[in-house]
């Protein structure tokens, strides 16, 4: 959510329980929201829809306890992950109600390391991006995340696959970029 | 050669010096097991949620433009409502179920109040938005899937759903809001309303309002206006008496009272 500027202002508003900056930060981190869990394949959309409420409803709650309101995007994108996560799982009757994904508390929630500044980790994904080969990945990769106008099962109809190819590229793709950051975060903290 | 699992994570997570100086280089070169595990574990701290923005954030943002979506915030806060026992889920039920509806409900004489006597367009602008008249079915699905026209007033129980069908003179956009006595009404949702006579439904399917958890009175308003929506909130003073000017706008109102009856009661 790289536009985070703006956010924290109203972060700290709505954790004193302004009605209105809960409705300014609903407005403004929706979107994100609802382009992560209307990634994931198996879902439909009502299901789409109650697993963006279920995450605004466990943030909204915890939000007087989130230690640090600039790590609020983070954490409510981990928060919509782990949700739709959880959602899947009990889906697919592979876990027991009990065993949900558990949401990063508020109370240790970390300020972002000074490695993973927005503006220098997106050049190197950009450069990841770019160094991918040609193909259906990088196609997939730019058209979802690039130009983010597509949903994944719009990309899916547009290159001709099921949308669970789609996902399953960007998911794919996702995990190196993961592995990058979490390389870059060893590196730049404790080196 | 040593990969990522729930150890390392955790030796990575509370620091250990060791791990982390290995995996900051054996993270450098791509590692298909690692990304595997990486892909299917949450963690450490905040990193998905970390990738996840990043990654989000490269396509250009209108999000600081983005409508609010008055729909969705008025679940996420009726969903933190805690003590509510009669907290009621909105459902969109499958479309499946409009064909049924087709077959059953006819189009009953109902209450439109203020619908099209008014003078004042809903914007104060003048030569404003068309008027528009609505009328208004109710059906109620039973939890054996049998459905029932309603007329005002009727009974039903906690474990109907109420289907709605609406007729409208012009197209326009709805608000429904349900009411329970003394307590303010609750917007559960915006439909583009299309000429004629329609089920109402939004863009996910038929839209159903369940009543499980519900008793008493409970009021459902249907305001409709051609054109865009109106203001939710100004809606809700108007159905709570707060606006006395209501009644000169181009809004259509509908009301619909249902008496529910807990399902243990049943006779």
């Amino acid at each position: 959510m790289g536009a985070s500027e703006g956010l924290t202002e109203w972060v700290r508003r709505a954790s004193l329980g302004q009605a209105s900056a809960f409705s300014e930060l609903y407005r403004r981190t929706r979107p994100q929201v609802a382009r992560l869990v209307g990634g994931f394949a198996p879902l439909d959309p009502d299901e789409v829809e109650d697993v963006i409420q279920e995450t605004f409803v466990r943030a909204f709650r915890a939000l007087p306890r989130l230690k640090e309101p600039g790590a609020f995007e983070s954490w409510l994108l981990s928060i919509a992950r782990n949700r739709a996560r959880t959602r899947l799982e009990r889906k697919s009757s592979t876990r027991r109600l009990e065993e949900d994904v558990a949401d990063p508390e508020p109370e240790t929630v970390p300020h972002l390391p000074e490695a993973l500044q927005l503006e220098r980790d997106i050049e190197v994904v950009r450069q990841l991006i770019a160094e991918l080969p040609e193909g259906e990945e990088k196609r997939t990769v730019h058209l979802f995340y690039i130009e983010g106008e597509l949903s994944a099962r719009e990309i899916a109809e547009k290159l001709g696959v099921g949308k669970s190819a789609v996902t399953m590229r960007l998911e794919r793709f996702r995990s190196r970029i993961k592995r990058e950051l979490l390389r870059r975060v060893l590196a730049g903290r404790w080196e | 050669m040593r990969h990522l699992d729930d150890g390392a994570l955790r030796a990575l997570t509370h620091q250990d010096a060791a791990t982390v100086k290995y995996f900051a280089e054996h993270l450098a070169h791509p590692c298909d097991t690692c990304e595997a595990f990486l892909a299917a574990h949450d963690g450490p701290g905040l990193l998905d949620g970390q990738v996840d923005s990043l990654l989000l954030g490269l396509a250009p943002r209108a999000s600081q433009e983005a409508p609010l979506d008055e729909v969705g915030l008025a679940r996420v806060r009726r969903a933190m409502q805690p003590q509510r026992p009669g907290i009621r889920r909105w459902g969109l039920v499958a479309g499946s179920i409009a064909a049924c509806l087709l077959a059953v409900v006819l189009l009953p004489r109902m209450r439109a109040a203020g619908s099209g006597d008014s003078t004042a367009p809903w914007t104060g602008q003048k030569g404003g938005a068309a008027r528009i008249a609505l009328e208004l079915s109710v059906a109620a699905r039973d939890d054996g899937g049998a459905l029932r026209r309603l007329d005002p007033d009727s009974v039903v129980t906690d474990a109907d759903v109420l289907l709605l069908r609406y007729h409208a003179t012009e197209a326009g956009t709805a608000l429904l809001f349900e009411q329970r006595a003394g307590e303010p009404p609750e917007l559960l949702g915006e439909f583009p309303l299309v000429a004629g006579t329609h089920d109402l439904q939004g863009p996910q399917g038929l839209a159903g309002v369940s009543l499980a958890g519900e008793s008493g009175l409970v009021t459902l308003w249907l305001v409709g206006s051609a054109g865009g929506p109106p203001p939710a909130e100004a809606v809700r003073e108007l159905l709570e008496g707060e606006n006395p000017t209501w009644e000169h706008t181009a809004l259509a109102v509908i009301r619909f009272d249902v008496r529910v009856r807990n399902g243990q009661n049943r006779p």
